[in-house]
Parts: structure tokens; sequence; C-alpha cells
């Protein structure tokens, strides 16, 4: 749990929150051998950021091994660089919305930029891979229950299809923030944009899918 | 005064805050402000119910731990994290220690913290430990040295041959091999003799 403290900023004195990853990086940097926490607990995101961004198993283990590999390599060189929105996140709701209260991890923010990169390069390199649809991704956390296996499919199938047709830069928005739920600070820290950007795109990107998903049911 | 887009976005963003929030105390009730629009409602709810979290096999992640582990161990010894691209891949090009044989080959430079004495190509630095060993390399003629690929194959079917020759020259001293030998030794000493002696070893009377 990260500990709040005092920052100073043109307001005075408010409370802001410590990276939420500080000890498990520091252990890390002290001993690599203690990577081995910060991999455990990131793994599922940043392979699930590549499978939805890849559409391949494969693709996503090799994507995802070369994410941690690089970070793995750059931990001596990580500074725990906090950009200057996300260390003025207040704590308390007074002024922003839920996300503002989050925890914020400097470290997800640095991991999900390796993988932004690396995905980006394994899409331009290998282009001519066929991608197949998402939908056994949705099977995997079926329940047993086959009229919910079914509706679970068809509502994951129909949300698929209608991301995979955004533009880029949106399908990008709306992966880090509905499957790794990310916080549009850390989404707009990751994609490099500003925090305004992020909530016009993720809001445009829902209208697409609204009207995607309308014309899928008429 | 903000614009409208950015309202909408404003109001869009805390209606997925809710969502999140909600599901994390698994509440079925959501705040909703009653000027969003229904439909990026029920967009957001069902993106929320059918993007999900993907995880691994168990035995990637494994793997993946232990080649994490074995590169956080090269990186303690003050290695790179990942292995150079040579120590994986097929046979490399090495030249033995030699009066002007780098210059020779046109060598690109030796791996980290090796001497000029051994020059290598493309030399890991598994291949540059066997050419150190070597003591006598510089009384031989210069000769490139296959590291790796077909000469570690053609080692390996070596040492196979003379571990063969050795067996045969060094039998066991089982109660089977006794008999095994006593009747080859039999046979091959009174070869006329051939089917009398298996005649005899059954133990059948003519």
């Amino acid at each position: 749990m990260s500990r709040p403290v005092l920052a100073t900023s043109e307001e005075g004195a408010r409370p802001a929150r410590l990276d939420r990853d500080r000890g498990l990086v520091e252990a890390a940097r002290r001993d690599p051998s203690s990577f081995d926490a910060l991999y455990r607990k990131y793994l599922a995101q940043v392979y699930s950021y590549s499978y939805y961004e890849l559409r391949d198993h494969h693709a996503a283990e090799d994507a995802t091994e070369r994410v941690f590999m690089q970070a793995l390599a750059g931990l001596p060189r990580f500074e725990e660089r906090v950009d200057a929105f996300i260390a003025s996140r207040p704590v308390t709701a007074a002024s922003g919305s839920a996300s503002d209260m989050a925890d914020i991890s400097t470290f997800r923010v640095w991991l999900f930029r390796i993988a932004r990169n690396v995905v980006a390069n394994e899409r331009r390199t290998d282009r001519r891979r066929p991608v197949s649809p998402l939908e056994d991704a949705i099977g995997l956390h079926a329940p047993d229950d086959v009229a919910e296996t079914v509706a679970a499919r068809e509502a994951g199938s129909a949300a698929w299809q209608a991301v995979a047709r955004l533009p880029e830069d949106r399908r990008r928005a709306v992966i880090l923030r509905f499957v790794d739920e990310m916080s549009t600070a850390e989404i707009a820290s990751i994609l490099g944009r500003s925090e305004g950007a992020v909530r016009v795109l993720l809001h445009r990107a829902l209208r697409s899918v609204a009207e995607d998903l309308r014309r899928q049911l008429s | 005064m903000p614009g409208s887009a950015t309202r909408n976005a404003r109001r869009t963003e805390r209606y997925l805050d809710g969502l999140v929030a909600a599901d994390e105390r698994r509440a079925a009730e959501i705040p909703v402000d009653t000027d969003m629009d229904p439909a990026i409602r029920v967009a957001a709810r069902q993106l929320r119910a059918g993007l999900v979290r993907v995880h691994p096999s168990f035995r990637f992640e494994e793997a993946l731990a232990a080649r994490l582990a074995a590169a956080a161990d090269r990186m303690k010894a003050g290695l790179p994290a990942e292995l150079p691209p040579a120590a994986v891949a097929g046979g490399t090009l090495a030249a033995f220690r030699g009066t002007g044989a780098a210059a020779d080959l046109g060598v690109v430079g030796a791996a980290a913290g090796e001497s000029a004495a051994t020059p290598s190509i493309g030399l890991s630095h598994s291949a540059a430990t066997v050419v150190r060993g070597l003591t006598d390399v510089a009384a031989r003629p210069r000769r490139p040295l296959i590291v790796g690929g077909v000469g570690v194959a053609s080692a390996a079917i070596s040492l196979g041959a003379v571990y063969v020759a050795w067996r045969h020259s060094h039998p066991t001293s089982g109660r089977m091999s006794r008999a095994v030998r006593a009747a080859h030794g039999r046979a091959s000493h009174s070869g006329r003799r051939g089917s009398g002696v298996i005649n005899e070893i059954l133990g059948v009377v003519s």
C-alpha cells in the first residue's frame, strides 16, 4: 500500500502518493532475482495487451517475453520519473474522478511503454501473419453454464469485432482502459498524450462501438 | 468553460470509473449522469463484459520465469541480461591465436573482457572459453575453427565411437556377461563343432 506524502504545488502543500511498486522495483534493482515478483504481478496484463493487439497466442508470448527481458535489462537505468501530471494527482476526489485516486505505478507505465513499442514493432514486421478472431480468448474464462457461455461468447465477439474496427489509437486506449483497467492518467502517459486527449479518444471510441453494435443488432 | 465534447468525454470517464468501482464492490447499481448518451452506456457495459483479461499458459509462465531468472543471474555476474545472438545460433568462426591471424580474418572485435590473444569473429562467451582453454594453439598452423553446428556433431560422434571401443575392451563382470562370453569363446575356438557346442550349452545329448 502506498503512503500518502505531502507534495508542494502552486496551491500549496497537498497529499500525493508514492509509487505503489517502489518497494518491488528497489528490491529488483538491488537483486535482479527479485524481478520475479514484478513479473508475476504484471504478466497477465502485458500478455493480455499483447494478445488483444496481435490476436495470436504465439505472437503475444513472443512479445511478452521481449517486454519482460527488456524491462529486466533496463531496470538498472530505470529512474522513477513521475510525470508532472501523475505526481500531482490528489488523494482526495475533490477535483477529480475516481481514477485520480488510484495508486499510480510508474513502473507499470514504464513497462507498458516498452510493451507498446514491442507490439508496434511486431505489428510492423509481421503484417503477413493471418490474424485469428479473438473469440477463443472469450472462451478461456467461460463459465460451466452453456447458456451463459454462449451469451458471453456472443457479447465478447460483438464487442471485439467493434473494437477491432477502431482506428489504432482508439483501440489501444480501449484495451488499456477495459482490459488492463488503467486510469486516464496512466493511459495518457503510456500513449504520450494529454489526459484530455485520452478522455476524448475513449469517448469517441465508445461512440463508434455503440454505432457498430447498433448496426450489428439491426 | 469546457466545450460539449470535453463535457461529454468527462461524463463518459466518470461513468467508466463508476463501472469499475461497482465491479470491485460487486454492486449492481451504477450512478448515471442523465445527460449521458444511453448508447454509450450500453457499449461501455458490453466492452466491460466482453473484453476480459487473458492469462498465458502456466507452462509459458514458468518457462519465461526460468529464462528471466537465468538472465538475472547473468546480470549479477556482470554479463548482459540477454545472451548474444551467436550463443544461441549455429556455428561461429573463431581464429586460433597466431601471428597475423586476426588481421587475415578481418577480426571485428573480441567479446567483452576477452584478451586480444584470442581474437574471434562473432564469438560467443561459451565458444570463447573453449578456445581459451586450448594451450598449444600457438604452435599450430593458422586455420579457422568451426565451433558449434557440424563441429559439435562430429565431436559427439567421435566420443560415441571411443566409448563403444572402450566398452568392447572392458567387458563387464556380470554372471550373464560371463556366460555369454564363455559361449562366444567356445563357439569361436571350435568353429567346426558349432552345432555341437550349441547343443552342449543347451544340454542336448547327441
